[in-house]
């Protein structure tokens, strides 16, 4: 049966050429304007370079302090990092690093813009950053406090040129000398928490890290020994932030998370709604009106393909079909056009992609088609194949036997 | 002629409402589209304010730790005599974090008349940064050495903020109250408004202070003018003589130029994938409008070649398809401005009623373009109908 109405729909498709086009094109780039952003979404948050223990870390990025007249938030400092977060008993290992910040280095008379920020040693053993030369620094180098680094590979071209090797070289930023221990692979600053050029021990920081107040410009990963204890350690944050004193007379309230990575990558700083709401609210808006348009050109089209088809439907009725087999039969054809319309989405998508990687809008961010994004690209295809046949097939099915063998 | 029009189309409603639901789905993208540009479009004619042509911004922290005020403000000054030594170096200035393009915005409120304003942007600057940023004065004076020992707190306000609390009155010499309304400040002057979030942004209302004896322990930016042409060169030399001076500070050097265009692409970026989305939009809906039509052309062969074969004309045939489309297009329009009309009758996102109506008028003037475009082909299929064919078919 299902032979027999894709051969039908094959013949119908080709006796209007015309219309066929015009379906196709708008659903294939509907579908290719989707693809583009899941592969982006996909990429940001799915990326797990070089966070590979992602399903077993929570993160910690930023605290509040409310007061009855002010509130005043920001990322933590190093000190409640360590002598706080360190109290804890789940967490396996605590990663301190700080966010990144600008500053210059100027090498043959030419410019270079720097990216640095500082870690602590656990850092790198949460962390998976794949080396391409050395190693991470240790903790023996970052309590002595030498003057050590690793850096990013485009900082490297930047900064070295086409040597081979640099471990083991001096590069000069921010009017210091440091030694380079590695050199790791880019991370696009997308991945906002792990992104750098120059990574530093912390004890080289100009900026006080003994400092003991609870806010500063650092960021925690806690990992944990298995995906099962994520709530519990969790759950032991927050009651560590409760007990906590407050700072000061102004404040009366402190608020900190230790979040998955998706929720505190998307924290706005409103802690009666999760960020991940607005996200996904401001994500629905947008497919819905990207998909309103072509769904209502299709449903259209189809609407007046079907006009065309009146008398071979009123022969079909007057035989005996019910009208549940002829819509059943409509939605087949809708269903195998939008498939075929979306195939060739799915290639557009491809060159698509390939062009924004060749452009490097955002450097090191490489979008790729992977299976979850075909799968989500297909379900897409489906609902927007229902969507614009249901109407077109009801009014199909309305129509009066006689009418139909009558009319032109 | 019209009424004949009219009555054929309410004849066909059901038919015709999914097109006239599509061109209104289409007319609200279309408008909200046209609201970005024309939005921008504004504010992208109003005069920058400012000349960042040759301005550098150097970020620093871990300011001179010392209790001794006199030590900490003369280790400053040093810092500013030994830069302004330089022959590449025009001018210079420290200010706070809220510099021209950046990331950081320091707003507040202010009490007028014991009514409070919001969203005031507070400035931290001292005597030489109008002079660095080339601010025009428009009433009154900028600050100098006097008013640090003034009796009230002076300030410089600019002409939004002006506009925004005294209108067309006079504000020089006149007293506004900090957001609690505890401390008087008297304004001395009233500069032009800065487009301070760039090109595509509208400017804000703001108030200058003048830095004082303990400015330095929390201040973090020089804005520094060079001569034009100074390169990397230049700008390596100042970067060793600032570390070296600020030996326990990070530092950076930044162009102006720069940080306009970062600062230009949050506006930029999203209106580009707008438009495109938009643009595909807008093909998927002229094809299907195009289909359609000409589908309706082949059914009515008959009632056009009956009409031919009285003596129309084949320019009054393809006239009254276009004529119909465009009534289609009216009806769909004439909703579509009603809900667009509450767009500037609310207010909605406090945009100038300008804007929204420049808008209605530009997309409607698209969406009839559109239409028309798409029915003159079909139309001229029309006229190309032979009357004897038409009506020998059956």
């Amino acid at each position: 049966m299902l032979k027999n109405y894709f051969k039908i729909a094959i013949a119908v498709l080709r006796r209007r050429k015309f219309f066929t086009v015009i379906s196709l094109f708008g659903i294939s780039f509907t579908l290719t304007i989707l693809l583009v952003l899941t592969a982006f979404i996909d990429k940001v948050a799915g990326d797990n370079y070089p966070d590979r223990k992602r399903d077993r870390s929570l993160y910690i990025t930023r605290m509040e302090e409310d007061g009855p007249g002010n509130m005043s938030s920001s990322a933590l400092s190093f000190y409640f990092l360590n002598h706080y977060t360190s109290s804890l008993k789940i967490p396996v290992k605590i990663g301190i690093s700080s966010g990144f910040n600008g500053t210059n280095t100027y090498v043959n008379n030419k410019k270079i813009a720097v990216n640095y920020k500082y870690t602590n040693a656990d850092y790198w053993d949460i962390l998976e950053y794949d080396f391409t030369e050395g190693k991470a620094f240790n903790k023996q180098q970052v309590d002595n406090a030498e003057k050590v680094a690793v850096i990013s590979t485009d900082m490297k071209i930047a900064y070295f040129g086409d040597e081979s090797s640099v471990v083991g070289k001096y590069i000069e930023a921010d009017n210091v000398k440091y030694r380079v221990t590695g050199v790791v692979k880019n991370v696009p600053i997308t991945s906002y928490t792990t992104y750098s050029d120059i990574y530093l021990p912390y004890t080289v920081s100009k900026t006080d890290y003994n400092d003991k107040g609870y806010r500063g410009g650092y960021t925690g990963i806690l990992l944990a020994n298995s995906k099962s204890e994520l709530t519990k350690m969790h759950d032991e944050y927050e009651q560590m932030v409760q007990k906590l004193p407050m700072e000061s007379k102004d404040f009366d309230h402190i608020y900190s998370h230790a979040d998955p990575y998706i929720t505190s990558y998307l924290d706005t700083g409103n802690e009666n709604q999760s960020g991940v709401v607005y996200a996904l609210t401001a994500i629905a808006i947008f497919v819905l009106l990207v998909m309103l348009l072509p769904t209502i050109n299709l449903v259209n089209i189809n609407v007046t393909r079907i006009m065309e088809r009146s008398s071979e439907i009123g022969v079909r009725k007057a035989f005996g079909a019910s009208s549940k087999t002829l819509v059943y039969q409509f939605i087949i054809e809708n269903l195998i056009l939008t498939i075929l319309g979306g195939l060739i989405g799915v290639v557009l998508s491809i060159v698509i992609l390939q062009v924004i990687n060749g452009a490097n809008l955002i450097a090191n961010l490489e979008l790729s088609l992977n299976f979850t994004v075909l799968l989500i690209g297909l379900l897409i295809c489906l609902v927007f194949g229902l969507l614009s046949g249901v109407y077109p097939a009801w009014r199909m099915s309305k129509l009066n036997v006689v009418d139909a063998l009558k009319a032109q | 002629m019209f009424k004949h029009l009219f009555k054929l189309i309410w004849n066909k409603k059901k038919q015709n409402f999914l097109l006239i639901s599509e061109i209104l789905v289409s007319f609200l993208v279309i408008f909200s589209v046209f609201t970005l540009l024309v939005y921008y479009y504004q504010n992208y004619r109003k005069p920058m304010g400012i000349d960042y042509g040759n301005v550098w911004e150097v970020n620093y922290n871990n300011s001179f730790k010392t209790d001794n005020t006199d030590s900490l403000n003369l280790f400053y000054e040093t810092l500013m005599q030994t830069l302004k030594s330089f022959p590449q170096i025009k001018s210079v200035s420290f200010t706070s974090f809220n510099t021209p393009f950046s990331q950081n915005h320091n707003t507040g409120g202010i009490t007028v008349k014991n009514k409070k304003v919001d969203n005031t942007n507070w400035y931290t600057v001292d005597d030489n940064y109008q002079n660095v940023l080339n601010i025009e004065l428009l009433e009154g004076r900028w600050f100098n050495k006097g008013d640090a020992v003034a009796k009230d707190k002076h300030i410089v306000i600019n002409s939004d903020l002006k506009e925004k609390i005294f209108g067309n009155d006079n504000a020089i010499g006149e007293f506004i109250g900090d957001g609690d309304n505890k401390n008087k400040m008297q304004v001395i002057g009233v500069v032009n408004a800065i487009k301070t979030k760039g090109d595509f942004a509208n400017t804000e209302p703001g108030l200058y202070n003048r830095t004082d004896t303990g400015s330095f322990r929390w201040l973090g930016k020089i804005l520094v003018k060079v001569n034009t042409g100074e390169d990397a060169g230049f700008e390596s030399q100042l970067y060793k003589i600032l570390a070296n001076y600020l030996k326990s500070s990070n530092v950076e050097i930044e162009h102006l130029v720069n940080k306009r265009k970062s600062a230009n692409y949050f506006y930029l970026v999203p209106m580009i994938v707008l438009l495109i989305v938009a643009g595909f939009l807008i093909v998927n809906v002229a094809l299907g409008l195009f289909g359609v039509l000409w589908y309706n052309i082949n059914k009515r062969r008959g009632e056009i070649g009956l009409r031919r074969a009285i003596g129309a004309s084949g320019k009054s045939v393809s006239a009254q398809l276009v004529s119909e489309s465009m009534i289609l297009a009216t009806l769909s329009l004439i909703i579509g401005a009603f809900f667009a009309m509450q767009f500037p009758l609310l207010n909605v996102f406090d945009l100038p009623t300008s804007v929204y109506l420049t808008a209605i008028i530009l997309s409607i003037l698209f969406i009839y373009l559109l239409v028309f475009i798409c029915s003159l082909y079909p139309g001229k299929q029309a006229a190309a109908i032979y009357p004897a064919v038409a009506l020998h078919e059956e």
